[in-house]
This record gives C-alpha cells, sequence and structure tokens, in this order.
C-alpha cells in the first residue's frame, strides 16, 4: 500500500512527473473474465500480443521449427490484463474453431 | 498607428476591441487560436493583421471553432506557449468544457472576453451572461469599465495568469459595444514598456521538453481528483495576492493604480451601489449629482470577480447602511451572481447587516440611463428610511411592464 500524498505536495494540474507510472496502475482489478493460454494449441502468431491494449501479453525467447531465434508466447500477466477478450477473439486458432489456443472463461473472485 | 516605439506612452483614439488587440500585439504570444464572434471580432481581426505584417511572432491559428480554439490554446500552452484567445457569448458557450480543462491543468491561457448576452432570442448586444455563467469554470475574471481598464487589465493579465503561485487561466472581460465598440481615448504604453512589464513565459513541465517527458491529462479518480481541485483552489486564493502585486507594480510603471475593486466615494456613504463594467461610469456621474444635493452614496465597482474578495468587499462595505447590487445577467429562478456573492461578503464575514437590494438590469444591451440610476437610489433610499426592503427585492429594471 503506497502512501497518498496531501494536495500540497502534488505537482500542479495532475501532471504526472514520471515516465512510463501507467505500468504501476493495477488495470486487472476491473477484470470480470480472464482469458488462459493453452500453449499446446498456440500457433505463436503474436495477434493476441499485437492486439493487447493493456501489453499484457508476456514474451519469452525461443525457436521456430527450423531453429530460428524468434520470440513465443508465454503468458498473460494478470496485474494488467483487464479481460476486455481482443487476444481470445483475433485468435486465429480459435477463429478456425477446432481447438482454443485461448480460452475465455469467468474470473473468479 | 501599428506600433508605438517612441519611448513614451501616446493618448490615441481607439475602440476597447482595437485597445485590446494593441495589447496582445505588445505582449507577442506564443500562439493565438480563435475564432471570430460579434463583438469580440475586431480584436482577432486586428490582430491577424499583425502577424501578417510581421509585426508579431505569433503563431496564428485559424480554428473552425470556439471548441478548437480553446482546445488548441491548452495544447499550445501544455507544449510551454504564451498563449492567447478572445471571444463572446456562445462563442465562450462553445468553449465550455475546454474552459474547465484549462484552468484543472492550471494553464495559464490569457482570454479577451467581450460579454454579449447568450442566445436566444438571439442578441448581439452587451450582458454578463457569459461570463456570469464561467464563474465556476476556474477562471481568473477581472472586468473593465472602459477602454483604458481593459488594456491595462490584459496588460496586467499574463503576470497574474501565469504567477507560480496562481497558474490559472484568465479572462480580461469589457462590454460588448458599449466598451468594444465605442472610441474612447485612452493612453496606449510603449511596447518596449509593456515587453519589460509583461516579461517572458516560464513554462511549466511543458510536453515539448523532450528530455522530461511528462504526462498530461491522465485520468484521476476518487484516491486524487479533489487533491488536486484543492490544489486548483488554493492558486484561486492565492491570485488574491498576487492580482494586488502586479497591480501595485502596474501602478508604479505605468501609473495607474487598480485594487480588486474600485470605491467611489465610500467613505461616508450610507447608499452604496454595487455594479461590474461599463455602467460603473454612469453610476460615478449621478453620485456626482446627488452629492451635491447631500445625498451619502457610494459605488463599489467589481474588477475581479474570480477570485471573490469577500473579505475586502465586507471591510469596503463596513459603514454603510444600504448596499444595491446591479447585475447584468439573470440566474433564472434566483438571484444574480453578483447580489448573491455581495451578500455572503457582507453577511458572512462582519457583524455589519445592511439591507441588501438586488436588482438586474440590461440584459441583452437594454440601456440603464443616469435616470434609471438616480430612481433606483431614490428608491434605496426609501427603502434605507423605512427599514426594509419590502417588494422591491429581485425586481428587474427598465423592463417595459414592470413598474421599476
Amino acid at each position: 500500500m503506497t502512501t497518498l500524498k496531501n494536495w500540497q505536495e502534488l505537482a500542479l494540474g495532475g501532471v504526472i512527473l514520471e515516465a512510463g507510472s501507467a505500468a504501476k496502475y493495477e488495470t486487472g482489478s476491473w477484470r470480470t473474465w480472464k482469458p488462459i493460454t493453452n500453449r499446446e494449441h498456440c500457433i505463436h502468431c503474436l495477434k493476441c500480443w499485437e492486439f493487447c491494449p493493456e501489453d499484457a501479453i508476456k514474451l519469452e525467447d525461443g525457436r521456430d521449427a527450423l531453429g530460428n531465434v524468434r520470440k513465443l508466447v508465454k503468458e498473460v500477466e494478470y496485474f494488467h490484463c483487464k479481460g476486455c477478450g481482443l487476444c481470445v477473439r483475433e485468435c486465429p486458432v480459435n477463429k478456425e474453431g477446432k481447438v482454443q489456443a485461448l480460452e475465455f472463461v469467468r474470473d473468479e473472485v | 498607428m501599428t506600433t508605438l516605439t517612441t519611448g513614451k506612452p501616446k493618448i490615441v483614439p481607439i475602440t476597447g476591441a482595437g485597445a485590446c488587440a494593441q495589447a496582445m500585439r505588445q505582449i507577442n504570444p506564443d500562439v493565438v487560436a480563435a475564432f471570430p464572434i460579434t463583438p469580440s471580432t475586431q480584436i482577432v481581426e486586428d490582430f491577424s493583421t499583425f502577424v501578417a505584417n510581421g509585426l508579431v511572432d505569433t503563431e496564428f491559428v485559424t480554428v473552425e471553432s470556439e471548441h478548437s480554439a480553446m482546445s488548441a490554446c491548452i495544447g499550445a500552452s501544455g507544449a510551454g506557449g504564451r498563449v492567447m484567445t478572445a471571444t463572446s457569448s456562445a462563442g465562450m458557450a462553445y468553449m465550455w468544457e475546454l474552459l474547465y480543462v484549462a484552468a484543472s491543468m492550471r494553464q495559464p491561457v490569457l482570454m479577451s472576453l467581450v460579454n454579449r448576452a447568450l442566445t436566444g432570442p438571439i442578441n448581439i448586444h452587451c450582458d454578463h451572461s457569459d461570463s456570469m455563467g464561467a464563474r465556476d469554470s476556474g477562471w481568473i475574471q477581472l472586468y473593465s469599465e472602459n477602454n483604458q481598464e481593459a488594456y491595462d487589465n490584459l496588460v496586467m493579465a499574463a503576470r497574474i495568469a501565469e504567477h507560480e503561485d496562481v497558474r490559472l487561466p484568465l479572462m480580461v472581460c469589457q462590454d460588448g459595444f458599449i466598451i468594444s465598440h465605442s472610441i474612447q481615448t485612452m493612453q496606449l504604453e510603449d511596447d518596449k514598456a509593456v515587453k519589460a512589464f509583461v516579461g517572458p513565459h516560464k513554462p511549466y513541465h511543458p510536453v515539448l521538453d523532450t528530455d522530461h517527458p511528462v504526462t498530461w491529462g491522465a485520468l484521476d479518480l476518487q484516491d486524487y481528483y479533489i487533491e488536486h481541485k484543492r490544489g486548483q483552489e488554493q492558486g484561486m486564493r492565492n491570485a488574491l495576492r498576487v492580482i494586488q502585486e502586479v497591480s501595485a507594480d502596474f501602478a508604479k510603471t505605468f501609473g495607474r493604480s487598480y485594487g480588486l475593486f474600485e470605491e467611489y466615494l465610500l467613505d461616508d456613504a450610507e447608499i452604496v451601489l454595487v455594479a461590474i463594467g461599463s455602467v460603473a461610469g454612469e453610476i460615478k456621474e449621478v453620485i456626482d449629482e446627488l452629492r451635491t444635493k447631500g445625498e451619502k452614496v457610494g459605488l463599489l465597482k467589481i474588477r475581479s470577480f474570480r477570485p471573490f474578495p469577500y473579505a475586502e468587499i465586507a471591510q469596503a462595505l463596513l459603514r454603510s447602511k444600504i448596499v444595491t447590487v446591479l447585475d447584468r445577467s439573470a440566474s433564472f429562478g434566483a438571484h444574480g451572481p453578483l447580489f448573491t456573492e455581495i451578500s455572503t461578503a457582507v453577511y458572512g464575514y462582519t457583524s455589519n447587516r445592511p439591507l441588501i437590494l438586488g436588482h438586474t438590469y440590461g440584459l441583452g444591451g437594454r440601456e440603464l440611463t443616469m435616470r434609471h440610476i438616480e430612481h433606483v437610489i431614490a428608491e434605496s433610499r426609501i427603502c434605507l428610511d423605512k427599514g426594509e426592503i419590502g417588494d422591491r427585492q429581485g425586481m428587474w429594471l427598465n423592463v417595459r411592464g414592470d413598474k421599476s
């Protein structure tokens, strides 16, 4: 729990002086549904990473089938994932309809 | 006359709008974004000529609406510039949501507002409905009685608004047509003297300072919003002091002194009229006349309506026995905004208990002649002698169908 500041200590007009401080804000608390990655079905096209508005799809270093170095989908980071479901909707594996690389399930509180 | 570089002030015949355009030329702001609207048009028109003729270094942004004008002003101010605009009536109404943004983001945008009635029915003439409606938007409001005051207020505006203890937008108000379009002789100061008085602009965490990236206009919810608003309120409270400091320096530099309000023969006045704007000229004339007949009458003319100097006004009205307030705007179903502020000042800040009488006048440019003012003072005397206001409270003046 951070200590909240008094009005006298604040910069004027609500200006934020620290770059990138939005990362400290837990948008994950807004979530009612959550995406879950099924790595066995994921083709690592990175569409979910591209569409995620909160940068909550985390990647890791890996290799493709030919052994070339590339980024792979690792997991969803739930501190920032607000459960909008864009990743689930844009996933081409999901669109094909046979299996689900990203499942969207009710988030139990 | 396009410049004034003789090193001396000059007496010139000029309209109020023209005078404000000259002040803007002398201030030479970084950015002006404006959309012409009657009766403020001449300000924008003259200033765009100065831009076209290379007399200023200003980036003049021609926008498609007042909403965009104020948006551009806020952006340019946030980028680090000294920014000005001018508007009237529906033009400022169209800026509405941005007025609050400018104030709460503490951007010291300067506005030359020419007061005009709000529609409808459509009317282009003077009343104070536009600026009075914006009194809660967080802008400092300075009102002017004549061309000279409109010019002087604008020359002082930047130093008040941009002061580090204030950092708030400021509008200098003048009466549409009555001041804006009437030619009066007034003293225009030398370009260099004005420039030296106004001084350089000091930006506050500007977004164009890319070495120090900042975020303006972020979401602000239950945990901090009220603290930011409290800081904004403090800026307004500090403005009471800063207006007086800058005015004192102005008096030292240019010889004309202004306070938060003007007291005209208040010392022994039993009847005090309170008013804003050009009508003060007529009131003073009537007071001079009645004083020769022994009537103890005076005027308190508001200069700073936001911040409102409650304690100072209460002191100035300490010896009054009846205070008659003239509002040039209506708050439908309620008394005028000046009446409620004066009542608060008198009854909230001292134990003096004068009678307080409120009138509305002059909507849409309806004249208030010296005869009307004499009548108001005579009626105030009757109320004072009777010791009660009776059914005159809230009466509108010079309206056909009402006896006033």
